[in-house]
């Protein structure tokens, strides 16, 4: 049973990886991170009822709690991108090429 | 026995302070609001004048105490200590260091107080008083350190000092020239004084780097170490001293402010040598041949500088060389092994050469800056209080009796007449002549005659009371600061040699009533001879003179000057050119040109890899963490 739980988790977490470098949209390379975050907490979970203990669920909300603050934070450092240039390709910001 | 007192470090301690407090204020004001000039001349003036009352303390509290125990001595904490060696910061007041802690914080405080009056309207009035401080503060650890190297800190104090406010002046570039040259030619003694110190310390400094561990263990140090030793101390002597042949220094160190010239002359710095030589008395008493050659060297440099003296124009370069004639005979005097009639002239000549400098600035100031004396003239009648000090400090140069120089340069000469340096103290006598001639020469043509520079003339006023004063106290110092050491043919009891006796190893020789007659008859003979021909020709209306012969070689002081130039500079500039264009390049250029270039290509090579693009970076932290894991999970299993 775990097994599955664990397999789901890693898929994810590897569609997580593939949005973040393959796409060139903010938003969706945002929302690729989104993804790793919640395939991770489902890893966790799953381990902590495999083990009966609530160190896993303390961990996923820590998780969450996380994600809510970098959503609010990414969210407001995508705004300022788009006013700067009008655009979130994410190829168009390169400066620290060196 | 020694005894421990605490307040001896705060001597050196006030002046410092004052010279931070000072600068700090005028760094930060410099640019901005000025701070009034009474504030920086009374906030100057207060370390020197707390000092000179310290000082007055430290000598009687050393009169209260037995005579072999008249050591007093503070270490104020550990300097550095490496292996073996300990160095404190230590303190140390013996009959030696007391009188000179007295002069120079006496003459020091005067020279400041003057300097209020002497420097107002300067644009760089708190820097000079802060240097003015940092000057004194250097001179005092120079004599209350308890061993070499505290005293090399001072040494090295007062040569920095020196340039600093020789070059005060800096708009002018021939000021910061002089400064330069202050600062270069010390540096030749400063090193002879540091290898000297470095073979003191192979020799016998393992029991104990400091004078009174010195002082016992003297007679173990081998008779070539020992002349080696003196001798180098010695070449340090000649330059914080000017004696031959690095006194080059000191007649362009007139650059600097008056006040400055006087602080060098007469109670910081040039005197230092003299008392380095009468610190090391121990040294120098086992190395007859050391003081031979230390007295031959003074009494040589005495007469050059007589001879250049009697061909300045300028008042303040006949006074440097006067100055430097006078070191000479000191060092006659301590090369003689008469170091207690040496630091005696240093003491008197202390206040008649301050007077003479400070009355000099009178007249600079007077005439707005002219310091040519075939440009006054007839300034009697305009200064009067500047001419009457100015006549004091010029009898007292002379060695007029019963003036303060004449009982300390007649000591000399007897000293040296006395243990058989008879060349010597013939020199000695016709450089008094000179002495007298040159000085009489200045003050005739500055002060009597009729004024050359009308306008001048008119324009010129008595300076205020602040300068005035401080004239007047060196004054009276002149006059009777000679009957401190009055000797027995004159009624006295040589107070000054014996209160000195503790600190030195000297042994007084003695001539015989005759000796001493003749002495005393020739000084007095060489001085109404000298005084009689400047009288002669000085005493008329004459023009500036046209030198021929050897007259003009004198005038140009023996292109003494041209000499080292053409001889040490310019080899020197020739190498100095020669090594930054030929091996420079290749060998020290070459290798950091080439460390930047290897890194320069090292970048080239990695900044592939930085693309811009956050998802090659995040590639990477993808990469990086897999094969972290994977280096994780490999070292669980």
């Amino acid at each position: 049973m775990i097994n599955n739980y664990l397999a789901l988790s890693i898929v994810l977490f590897c569609l997580g990886i593939l949005g973040v470098v393959s796409r060139r949209n903010v938003f969706v390379v945002f929302m690729a991170i989104e993804l790793m975050l919640n395939a991770a907490n489902l890893g966790f979970v799953a381990v902590s009822r495999l083990h009966v203990n609530m160190d896993g669920h303390v961990l996923a909300l820590m998780v969450m709690a996380v994600a809510a603050a970098e959503a609010a934070l990414a969210l407001a450092v995508i705004i300022l991108l788009h006013k700067h240039k009008g655009n979130l390709d994410t190829n168009i910001f390169s400066l620290l090429k060196g | 026995m020694v005894h421990n007192v605490s307040y001896l470090g705060f001597i050196p301690l006030l002046p410092l302070a004052g010279a931070l407090i000072l600068g700090l204020m005028y760094l930060a004001t410099c640019q901005g609001k000025q701070i009034s000039e009474r504030l920086y001349g009374i906030l100057g003036c207060i370390g020197p004048v707390l000092s000179f009352f310290m000082a007055l303390r430290v000598f009687f509290s050393l009169r209260g105490l037995p005579e072999q125990e008249r050591f007093l001595s503070h270490v104020a904490y550990t300097w550095f200590s490496t292996g073996e060696l300990d160095i404190p910061m230590g303190f140390l007041a013996d009959p030696l260091s007391a009188i000179m802690l007295l002069f120079v914080t006496f003459v020091g405080s005067l020279i400041h107080i003057y300097s209020i009056g002497y420097m107002k309207g300067d644009a760089r009035y708190g820097k000079f008083f802060a240097y003015l401080n940092l000057f004194l503060g250097s001179m005092l650890i120079l004599v209350l350190g308890d061993g070499p190297v505290v005293m090399f800190v001072g040494w090295e104090g007062v040569g920095l000092c020196s340039y600093l406010l020789i070059g005060f002046w800096s708009d002018d570039r021939s000021n910061v020239m002089a400064g330069n040259k202050a600062f270069i030619v010390n540096r030749i003694g400063d090193l002879g004084f540091v290898l000297g110190m470095g073979f003191l310390f192979w020799g016998i400094g393992a029991d104990g780097f400091d004078y009174l561990s010195l002082k016992a263990n003297a007679q173990n140090l081998t008779a070539p170490v020992g002349l080696v030793v003196c001798l180098l101390l010695f070449v340090g002597a000649t330059g914080k001293s000017a004696q031959i042949p690095l006194y080059v220094w000191l007649p362009d160190a007139m650059a600097g402010p008056t006040p400055v010239s006087a602080l060098i002359h007469a109670a910081t710095m040039v005197t230092a040598g003299v008392y380095m030589v009468a610190r090391f008395s121990f040294l120098y008493a086992h190395v007859p041949a050391a003081g031979e050659i230390v007295a031959w060297i003074g009494m040589l440099t005495a007469l050059l500088a007589a001879i250049f003296g009697m061909y300045q124009d300028d008042i303040k370069k006949i006074l440097a060389y006067s100055t430097v004639s006078q070191l000479g005979y000191m060092f006659a005097g301590v090369g003689v092994a008469a170091y207690s009639a040496g630091i005696f002239h240093v003491f008197t000549h202390a206040f008649f050469k301050a007077l003479l400098f400070l009355a000099a600035g009178s007249v600079i100031i007077a005439l707005h800056h002219e310091q040519n004396i075939w440009k006054m003239g007839g300034l009697r009648s305009k200064l009067p209080t500047t001419y009457k000090t100015m006549l004091i400090g010029g009898l007292a140069l002379a060695g007029c009796p019963p003036f303060a120089g004449f009982f300390s340069k007649d000591e000399i000469l007897y000293s040296a007449l006395a243990s058989g340096h008879v060349l010597i103290w013939m020199i000695g006598v016709v450089v008094a002549g000179m002495t007298a001639y040159y000085t009489f020469r200045m003050i005739f043509v500055v002060f009597h005659g009729t004024p050359r520079d009308q306008e001048a003339f008119d324009h010129a006023h008595e300076s205020p009371k602040v300068m005035t004063v401080p004239l007047v106290i060196l004054a009276i110092g002149s006059v009777f600061a000679g009957f401190y050491n009055l000797p027995a043919i004159f009624g006295g009891h040589q107070k000054f040699s014996h209160w000195l006796a503790p600190s030195l190893v000297e042994h007084h020789p003695h001539g015989g009533v005759g000796l001493e007659i003749l002495a005393v008859a020739a000084s007095v003979v060489a001085f109404v001879i000298g005084v009689s021909i400047a009288y002669r020709k000085f005493s008329v209306p004459v023009a500036e003179p046209v030198y021929k012969g050897f007259n003009k070689f004198g005038y140009h002081k023996f292109y003494v000057d041209e000499l080292y130039h053409t001889v040490i500079v310019r080899p020197y500039q020739f190498i100095g050119k020669a090594i930054s264009r030929a091996i420079e390049p290749f060998v020290i250029d070459a290798p950091v040109q080439a460390s930047g270039w290897l890194y320069r290509m090292f970048g080239l090579a990695f900044k592939v890899f930085q693309a811009g693009y956050v998802k090659v970076y995040a590639i990477y932290m993808v990469i990086g963490l897999s094969v972290l894991s994977l280096l994780v999970s490999q070292s669980l299993n």
